[in-house]
């Protein structure tokens, strides 16, 4: 269909829309009107994605200045999803676009997807190898401009890629044609005509209208540095999935040193002084040449970009890096060896402490420059002085990754995946010297609070999500964040620190419920249930978790979907289920999947589940909340006819990391710790649950296993969508009671609909222009009003509209239930 | 003569006679006598127990479906001899009763079971792959095909294609439907129309049945597991039955491997699973995680140690993953993505920190694939590595429901009917415009109504005679009702088989004159067609006759013929329609 918000044409591909994606779109212009910021929270299954492709490209075709859209997902399944309802959507553009030049446009809007070359690499070797990093440095080794020119200059030399050869042969900016290509049919494309996938879309990225990719290029500096480097300022960012966006800037600026590590890293360190000594002999002028550049500053190779990233590339972010010139003192490639070698031992040395520690990045600074001091004055007679001394391991330290860089670039090293260790370390070194607020550095000597052989581990966390993703607001003009579940909305401005323009929760209309939460406090011997700590392992408590599977696998039909607070319990409760007999009973009536370590193992295992229920075998999935499975993987209709949130998924309050990050949220933020942890929990538990719907006439149960559900707190924090529908009675109930619920539930459900959802929650074209009608005379009372009582305030038009008048509606379908019940 | 299998010695309640095991039955003769006095279809056999190796008597009992005690037979011949007629017995009825396991419910199908198993295989392994598509306007999508769905297509049409199969198959439909069987016997035994004319229209019976048979019961779910009873003195005991050798070679390919690397050459058959669950590998297939705890108890032992695999316990499977798995499921590209960032998780979200749940965890999933496997062969259906149809991101109900093709009712003079609809519709139209006036009209018509309401007054004799109508009115029914049932049982059942056999014709006469919906009767010539319905009213004509005759009769009993002639009148005016229909229809074919 196609309508009109304000004056922008939207093409919608399907005959009916949604009034919340509507509300959804018209707060989605608005945003990008204002080139502002906005948190929007649309329930699960209601098409997020297909409205906000279809409000964003229609706006993009719309105005003369295309601005990019620059599409960030969590997961390859999501971005790939993405594609797809994106190639769709342009179809439908193609395919209602009224002259041949309208055709024209569309056919030439051009949109892709990247991943890693592991992904994407279709060389029969090297796409064979199963590490990701070895991919990248096999690929690299075949692909950098050194080895080309040798290779170009001498066929036969050198090995290099073919899929990456012809390619260069290819005009740039047409090395595919023009269009929108999943991650399936550039694969196809590249083998079809033998040019490389991953290049061909490194290469496309200045020329493409949507690039859809995971939030890491964006937020990761090591990447997003080459990946996102030349993206226009008026860009549109969207970050789709975004409820654990915190959690992806907080690992992008976050490492971790264990002593495998470092031994690998002085190895390493160790090759590099041989090689440096080799080339010596060799070739000299070569490391004179690098000397005299690093003099001058350093001076990129642009050539070469592309083929360096993430692993040559300055873990900190843009506007932290140093525009200076290496220092003196570590220009010869011997003296930086030199450096580093001290810097692991130094590490080493810490490492052998036996019990915790925990500082700041200053603090460390300050010891390594007491220690590192005494030992290096006898080396350096130039610098004398402890401020010298502090001044020369800063430099050094900062300059760190830079410097490895320029090294290893000119030394030409291959498989760079063996010095994966050292890059760590010297990312660790600038890391830790370029930030000193909102970082901490732990020593943990021992995995487990009762383990006795020591096995430790350096952490340097970041506690401050909003350091990584404040270039990206800093840099483009509209940055969308989006989710199913995405509650409370105010969190995610506080802790990311930026202010949008736009910040909406839509409600789920519905002409029948569509899905059932139930909170299930007790078994049916009306022993309370948790997953708390304390009461876990409780035979009672496991046994009752046990029974609500079991029931629930007799009476629902096709899959469930079952989710455990940890790895650690769900491993253990499944032993546990199965030397109880409990498991025994679940066989009789259906297929049992359990999520394992193996990302692969389980992607068969997840195929395999669904295989049985397209079958009518039916099958119980048992996965792990925050887990593989419960990101990006969707079980919508008979996929998931039930989700059991077995526990609430509370983060391990025991780890040192997270009581960092607490305390830190606490002092800068004001959010307190409970009210975060609370947060954290429940936002997990909403996604896990809200993954079963997908459209209005599907339908699902989701279980809340556990008492703490219960509490009016907990509850508050899931997403309105859900929370409306939590009855007083369906809130806490006991095993038995929630199955007579089910039932119920069930045998209502499977009737056919034949109240007419059009107009209620199916909106046909003419609804949409009805509601326009009505929101344009509210608008127009509005402003009577206004003019009538000038001491109004200015700000309350901007914030009505449509969506307020859905809420009251919904308000009253509500009640209307309410008192049905 | 079924063909006979094995024979043996053996005896039966003390009795002495001969056992004897046929492609389709196990029946025992008593010596001297010719007739077996038990004789059991071996569809029914559901389990078998045999005497331990070294009991004195040679024993073999075996339980039939629905009843457990089943027959004890005691194999009479020497014990050498007899242990060797009982392991053939054995082996043949453990194949047997394999096959009744994967079978439906063997009550109530007897069919030679090759010809039968065949059949199903087919029908499972076409039915798998087809998908239905659902229009868009069905409310609730669900992936699931459709049992009655898929079996339409992928069962093979078996009419016509092997007589005695479909000969199985109505009989078993008229046995089960005897109202059928009864107008089956009237029509077609007396000679009156053709089997084949019979069937022709209730092909889809014959289907449903051919589909309902070839449904199977799949593997059970659980997991082998055989458990140790406790038994005094510390000893533990484990039953085996051939059901759970069966089982256990299914499940463990190597327990297969060495039962036949070694017995009987190396260990006894009984010393074979004796070492078996005392061996470390029987506690690796255990499937419990307290299994590794036994772990030192459990003595080593030289043959079965042979066979150890090391536990299945790293974070990378043992098993080699090759398979390629769809995109949208793809949790490795996810992994691949990007290089690993930020901290390590902390303990409790490393996945396989307990190592002892891992082998555990695989078996499971190994297991539910295996059954999966088992049901819809090797491997995903159509194994999709691209996503071509995008039913996975499509919204149905935000499609037109007008847009999917639904069927068109046919019916005839359609623009008048549509023509009816509008005028309908504008007369509503009209008197939709005025709401105003009607809500005012209603507002004065009842302004006054208290006032109206005294004044009403009932006249006493209108409703004296409303009540007497009414009550004669119940006095007649119930009249009426009583003497419904007043007809003779014969008499009634004479009357209903003359009008189920009208009925009969009206369908074949009317089946042969229209043409069918069905792709199946295509077969038939138009020639044909026009022979049969000829047919067919030479013998609705005599319908009149006959509907006389019983008039007649009722007379002759003294019945009330008028209330005969009421119940046979919408017959006969079908009958009458066919026959009209039918002269016409030649007069203008004659003009």
């Amino acid at each position: 269909m196609k309508f009109y918000i304000d004056n922008l044409p939207i093409i919608f591909p399907y005959d009916r829309i949604y009034p919340e994606q509507y509300a959804y779109m018209c707060d989605l212009k608005r945003t990008l009107d204002a080139e502002g910021h906005c948190v929007l929270e649309m329930p699960s299954g209601t098409g997020k994605t297909v409205s906000l492709l279809s409000l964003i490209v229609s706006y993009q075709q719309f105005h003369p200045a295309r601005r990019k859209l620059i599409y960030c997902s969590r997961t390859v399944p999501e971005i790939e999803k993405a594609l797809a309802e994106l190639k769709r959507l342009l179809a439908y553009r193609i395919e209602c676009a009224e002259t041949e030049e309208g055709k024209q446009k569309e056919r030439s809007f051009t949109g892709l997807g990247l991943t890693s070359r592991k992904n994407l690499c279709i060389h029969p070797e090297v796409s064979k190898e199963k590490k990701g990093k070895v991919v990248d440095a096999r690929c690299r080794d075949m692909t950098n401009a050194a080895v080309c020119e040798k290779g170009r200059a001498d066929p036969g030399s050198v090995e290099l890629c073919d899929w990456h050869e012809n390619l260069g042969k290819l005009e740039p900016g047409s090395l595919i044609p023009p269009g929108i290509s999943t991650l399936a049919d550039i694969l196809q494309y590249g083998r079809d005509n033998i040019t490389c996938p991953y290049f061909t879309v490194r290469r496309m990225l200045p020329f493409v209208d949507v690039i859809i990719y995971s939030f890491h290029y964006l937020l990761d500096p090591k990447v997003a540095e080459q990946v996102s480097k030349e993206m226009t300022k008026d860009a549109i960012v969207v970050f789709d999935e975004a409820h654990n966006i915190d959690n992806v800037c907080i690992e992008s600026l976050s490492i971790d040193l264990t002593r495998p590590m470092l031994d690998s890293a002085s190895r390493s360190i160790g090759k590099l002084g041989e090689k440096i000594e080799e080339i010596k002999t060799t070739d000299a002028a070569k490391l004179q040449n690098e000397y005299a550049k690093l003099v001058e500053g350093l001076q990129d190779d642009p050539q070469d970009d592309e083929v360096r990233d993430g692993f040559m590339t300055s873990p900190v972010l843009p506007e932290d890096l140093l525009n200076e010139a290496i220092p003196g003192n570590i220009r010869k490639a011997e003296h930086f060896i030199a450096f580093l070698k001290r810097f692991v031992e130094y590490l080493k040395t810490r490492m052998r402490v036996l019990h915790v520690v925990a500082e700041t990045p200053l603090s460390f600074l300050q010891h390594l420059k007491d220690i590192t001091y005494i030992e290096r004055r006898p080396l350096r007679p130039v610098f004398s002085g402890a401020d010298c001394g502090s001044a020369l391991a800063d430099s050094f330290l900062r300059f760190c990754a830079e410097r490895l860089q320029s090294l290893i670039r000119t030394l030409e090293l291959s498989r760079l995946d063996e010095h994966a260790a050292l890059q760590k370390v010297s990312g660790f070194a600038t890391l830790v010297s370029t930030y000193e607020k909102g970082f901490l550095l732990i020593l943990e000597p021992f995995e487990t609070e009762n383990a006795t052989v020591p096995n430790p581990i350096f952490h340097f966390t970041c506690l401050d999500p909003s350091l990584a993703i404040k270039p990206v607001f800093e840099r483009f003009s509209s940055v969308v964040i989006t989710s199913g579940t995405i509650s409370p909305l105010d969190m995610y401005p506080k802790m990311l620190q930026f202010s949008p323009v736009v910040q909406e929760t839509y409600p789920m209309t519905l002409t029948r419920n569509a899905f059932l939460p139930l909170v299930i406090t007790r078994g049916s011997d009306q022993v309370a249930i948790s997953s708390r700590f304390e009461v876990r392992n409780d035979p009672a408590v496991v046994r009752n978790f046990g029974s609500i599977l079991v029931e629930y696998s007799k009476i629902v039909p096709d899959g469930i979907v079952a989710f455990f607070p940890s790895y650690l319990y769900m491993e253990s409760i499944v032993a546990a289920w199965n030397d109880m007999g409990i498991l025994n009973e679940v066989w009789k009536n259906k297929l049992i999947f359990v999520e394992t370590p193996d990302a692969n193992e389980t992607s068969i295992a997840l195929e395999n589940y669904r295989r049985a229920c397209d079958n009518g075998r039916g099958a119980v999935l048992l996965s792990v909340a925050r887990g593989k499975v419960s990101e990006g993987i969707d079980f919508d209709h008979n996929y998931g006819r039930a989700v059991i949130m077995f526990g609430v998924p509370y983060q391990y309050t025991e780890s040192r990391i997270l009581k960092a990050r607490l305390e830190y949220l606490r002092d800068a933020y004001r959010i307190r710790e409970s009210e975060f942890l609370g947060f954290d929990a429940m936002r997990n538990a909403a996604q896990c649950v809200g993954r079963v719907l997908r459209g209005k006439t599907d339908w699902g149960l989701m279980v809340f296993a556990d008492k703490r559900f219960a509490r009016a707190d907990k509850r508050a924090k899931l997403p309105r969508w859900i929370n409306q529908y939590i009855t007083d009675t369906g809130s806490n109930l006991s095993t038995d009671m929630a199955l007579t619920l089910s039932k119920l539930f069930m045998r209502t459900i499977s009737q056919n609909p034949n109240e007419n959802q059009t107009g209620v929650s199916l909106w046909t074209l003419e609804d949409i222009e009805k509601a326009q009608a009505k929101q344009r005379a509210e608008a127009m009372a509005m402003e009577v009003e206004r003019q009538a009582n000038t001491m109004d305030d200015e700000d309350e038009f901007e914030d009505g509209g449509i969506s307020d008048r859905m809420l009251a509606d919904f308000d009253m379908d509500g009640g209307g239930w309410k008192s049905l019940q | 003569m079924p063909t006979s299998v094995c024979t043996a010695k053996a005896s039966y309640k003390k009795l002495p006679g001969t056992l004897q095991l046929t492609d389709t039955h196990l029946q025992w003769t008593q010596d001297g006598k010719s007739v077996p006095s038990v004789r059991v279809l071996n569809a029914d056999a559901a389990s078998l127990f045999c005497s331990k190796a070294g009991a004195a008597q040679v024993r073999m009992k075996l339980a039939l479906v629905g009843d457990d005690i089943g027959h004890n037979f005691t194999f009479t011949s020497p014990q050498l001899v007899a242990l060797n007629e009982r392991e053939k017995f054995k082996t043949q009825l453990t194949t047997i009763i394999g096959r009744n396991k994967g079978a439906p419910d063997s009550a109530a199908v007897r069919l030679p079971v090759s010809a039968y198993t065949h059949s199903a295989s087919t029908s499972v392994a076409n039915a798998s792959p087809t998908k239905l598509s659902l229009s868009s306007s069905k409310p609730s999508t669900s992936r699931a095909a459709s049992v009655s769905s898929s079996d339409n297509r992928a069962t093979p049409i078996l009419t016509g294609n092997d007589p005695a199969q479909d000969f199985r198959l109505r009989k078993t439909i008229l046995l089960g439907n005897p109202e059928l069987g009864a107008l089956h016997r009237e029509l077609v035994i007396g000679g009156q129309i053709t089997e084949a004319e019979f069937w022709e229209g209730r092909e889809h019976l014959v289907l449903a049945q051919a589909a309902a048979e070839s449904q199977r019961k799949g593997k059970p779910g659980q997991l082998v597991d055989p458990r140790p009873e406790t038994v005094e003195g510390g000893e533990v005991k484990i039953r085996i039955t051939p059901q759970l050798v069966h089982d256990i070679f299914d499940e463990y390919p190597v327990v297969a491997k060495a039962y036949s690397d070694t017995v009987p050459d190396k260990l006894s058959e009984e010393h074979f699973w004796k070492r078996y669950f005392q061996s470390k590998l029987f506690n690796a297939h255990r499937a419990s995680i307290r299994s590794s705890a036994t772990q030192h108890v459990v003595k080593a032992d030289p043959i079965f140690d042979k066979y150890l695999e090391k536990d299945d316990d790293e974070l990378e499977p043992r098993r080699q993953l090759t398979d390629q798995v769809e995109l949208y499921v793809d949790l490795a590209a996810t992994r691949e993505d990007h290089e690993e960032t930020g901290n390590g998780k902390d303990v409790t979200m490393q996945a396989g920190r307990q190592r002892g749940a891992l082998p555990l965890i695989r078996k499971f999933n190994e297991h539910s694939e295996r059954l999966l496997n088992a049901a819809l062969g090797d491997g995903p259906p159509t194994k999709r590595r691209r996503v071509e149809d995008d039913a996975q991101i499509d919204l149905d109900d935000l499609h037109d429901p007008e847009l999917s093709t639904g069927i068109i009712l046919e019916m005839q003079d359609r623009q008048r009917y549509f023509e009816g609809r509008k005028a309908a519709n504008s007369d509503d139209a009209r008197k939709n415009i005025d709401f105003g006036s009607i809500i005012q009209e209603a507002k004065t018509n009842i302004s006054q109504w208290e006032a109206d309401l005294a004044q009403l007054k009932l006249e006493r004799k209108p409703g004296d005679a409303a009540l007497l109508s009414m009550t004669q009115n119940v006095a007649a029914r119930l009249d009426v009702r009583s003497k419904t049932n007043d007809l003779p049982n014969g008499f009634f059942r004479q009357m209903t088989t003359c009008q189920t056999a009208a009925n009969e014709f009206l369908r074949q006469f009317w089946s042969a004159t229209y043409p069918s919906g069905y792709e199946l009767s295509t077969a038939v010539t138009p020639a044909q067609k026009a022979a049969k319905a000829t047919k067919m009213i030479g013998y609705l004509a005599k319908t009149h006759e006959k509907v006389e005759a019983i008039v007649r009769a009722a007379q002759q009993q003294g019945l009330d013929a008028n209330k005969i002639e009421i119940a046979m009148k919408p017959i006969l005016t079908a009958v009458d329609r066919a026959l009209a229909f039918h002269r016409n229809k030649k007069v203008s074919r004659g003009s």
